[in-house]
């Protein structure tokens, strides 16, 4: 249910700033919005790698003193 | 006078022959900054996992990346063979992005896709990181000349007919450069590329999870592919909207065809959700519509009205009247090109030259047209409509699919437990089709929706074919669906068994450059 809800937010939050987008575009610079948008969108998803180390590390240190304090 | 068959034909081996061709592209133009992504990764935190899915899904890119160079020449070569009146009437313009674009894709892009292959152990990790980012520049540098020369066909914009030549000539290079529809679908198609590789790669990743393979390679994949894919469905959703926003003002017809329109309403003008288009009634049977939304889509307003296709054949029927003075002007012009009385004629007329040629295909002495063949004439500048309503609709359903898909994926991989979520990797593995639907869709509503013109309001699709038999056509249209069927069956035995056998411990070599942290390696294994 949790989850469910929380796909229901960000579903409306991209609805929202994809509305936003549209309201702001129309005959936008779209060439320079591709530049920015293509590097943002490559960063992101390198980050979102990065994110996945630190986060099985942090799981790694957190298991291993679960493990220290209980032995 | 053209056989129409011969037309047809020509129409169908091109529709083809592009549709198999887009199979391809979209997963290389997103593949190659995928690819950049996941190196960008490696030379910043020289851990050897990330040098290792680089090395795997350049491994598929590669294979996609030739099978699409191999359908993509026959499509420049055949405007010349099958369209030789359009690749004279419109070469001025036309040849030179199409010129651009061989030059990108055969010189900066497969020159930097044997670096990027061949290069790992001479290049040291940055200058590869470089070449494999001047790769997706080029591949999707390439899509965009293609692009700008489609979107001349779309809104003829840049140019003018030359009366003394015979033929369009290019008048202003930034006009077709900067041309709003050529902006508006390079983005869309080049970042619907991106959705279609971040699809593939979380798909065949999810295979991975599944099976519990290569499970560190596939949880950074997902990870990396949900995020770019995203943020790639919202933008290919903007770039939608625009693109029709900007169609509504270049193509109406097109419009009323991806609306099933043939009446025009009063403001606000509701959506036709579902309907089936009857051409012959000019109506629309069992339509479920939801109110105020079509003026809201199209015009960005609650008062704005969209010309449905009564109002679009009464304006064709008139302007077909006074493009029949500029096409007898240009036919006392050809036999005497001095003809100043003609040429004063042909001005005052030309802005409707293409509307008078779409009656010559009735009547090939324009002078003599009847009202009966004008308002045949008018009729024929509506596109089919259902095909066009249906193709729409099916693009449409299809990435919004996609978004709820990425913003589920990234949910779960951000929570990291998606690896424990095997339905929902079960849906990423059957996700992987749906882009490459929504892409063919997209490309049936462009082109489809353009017809009855090859130029937009200045030449008619019939006469712009090449006078070939119609054998010639048949045997012509076999040999491409037996040569490019063959294709998909090698893309697809490779790809599979490129995905069956995973990444190789070759993939994982280091360079020459000594760039790899032996100790960081050691850890991740």
């Amino acid at each position: 249910m949790k989850t469910f809800l929380y796909f229901l937010l960000f579903m409306f939050l991209a609805v929202i700033v994809i509305a936003m987008a549209v309201i702001l575009g129309d005959t936008g610079a779209w060439y320079f919005a591709w530049l920015i948008g293509t590097t943002m969108i490559v960063l992101i998803a390198a980050a979102g790698g990065m994110l996945l180390d630190a986060q099985d590390d942090h799981a790694a240190e957190e298991a291993a003193e679960r493990e220290a304090t209980a032995s | 006078m053209h056989d129409p068959s011969v037309v047809d034909l020509s129409r169908l081996q091109f529709a083809l022959t592009a549709l198999y061709h887009y199979l391809f592209v979209p997963l290389t133009l997103g593949m190659s900054f995928m690819l950049a992504a996941m190196e960008t990764v490696y030379v910043v935190t020289r851990k050897s996992i990330y040098k290792q899915m680089a090395q795997f899904w350049g491994k598929l890119f590669l294979i996609n990346f030739a099978l699409g160079v191999a359908t993509g020449l026959t499509m420049e070569f055949e405007f010349g063979t099958n369209w030789s009146f359009y690749s004279s009437f419109v070469g001025d313009i036309f040849g030179a992005p199409l010129a651009i674009e061989g030059l990108m894709a055969f010189f900066l892009e497969s020159t930097m896709v044997g670096l990027m292959v061949f290069g790992w152990h001479k290049l040291k990790a940055g200058q590869h990181l470089a070449v494999t980012y001047l790769v997706a520049l080029g591949s999707n540098l390439s899509a965009l000349w293609i692009l700008v020369a489609n979107a001349f066909m779309q809104d003829p914009a840049g140019a003018h007919f030359n009366p003394a030549t015979m033929r369009m000539e290019l008048a202003s290079l930034p006009q077709l450069i900067f041309n709003h529809d050529a902006q508006a679908k390079f983005v869309h198609t080049s970042i619907a590329g991106y959705v279609t590789a971040a699809i593939f790669v979380a798909g065949v990743s999810a295979f991975y999870l599944i099976r519990h393979r290569h499970t560190e390679l596939a949880r950074r994949s997902f990870r990396m592919a949900a995020l770019f894919g995203v943020l790639a469905t919202a933008g290919v959703i903007t770039l939608g909207d625009a693109l029709g926003f900007i169609g509504a003002q270049a193509q109406p017809t097109k419009l009323a065809a991806m609306e099933g329109l043939w009446k025009t309403e009063k403001a606000p003008m509701p959506f036709n959700l579902i309907a089936f288009p009857s051409q012959k009634d000019e109506t629309n049977h069992g339509q479920i519509q939801v109110p105020y939304v079509l003026s809201l889509l199209v015009t960005h307003s609650t008062d704005g009205t969209v010309p449905g296709v009564d109002v679009l054949k009464k304006n064709a029927a008139a302007r077909i009247e006074n493009g029949i003075p500029a096409v007898e002007a240009l036919q006392k012009l050809s036999a005497d090109p001095g003809n100043s009385q003609a040429m004063a004629q042909f001005k005052a007329h030309e802005d409707d030259l293409g509307y008078g040629f779409l009656v010559q295909r009735y009547a090939p002495d324009v002078s003599q047209a009847t009202p009966a063949q004008i308002q045949k004439a008018a009729k024929d500048s509506i596109p089919e409509v259902a095909p066009v309503f249906w193709s729409f609709r099916i693009m449409v359903a299809l990435g919004l699919a996609m978004l709820a898909f990425f913003v589920m994926a990234v949910i779960y991989t951000m929570r990291n437990n998606v690896q424990h979520k095997r339905w929902f990797l079960k849906i990423a593995v059957w996700m992987i089709p749906v882009p490459f639907l929504a892409n063919e869709a997209g490309w049936v509503v462009a082109e489809l929706g353009r017809q009855p013109w090859t130029v937009y309001g200045m030449l008619p699709t019939w006469m712009s074919a090449s006078t070939h038999s119609l054998g010639y056509m048949i045997f012509s249209i076999i040999g491409f669906v037996a040569l490019y069927t063959a294709f998909i069956i090698v893309e697809m035995y490779l790809m599979v068994r490129a995905i069956k056998q995973g990444p190789t411990p070759i993939d994982s070599q280091p360079t020459l450059g000594g760039n790899d942290n032996p100790a960081l390696a050691h850890a991740e294994a």
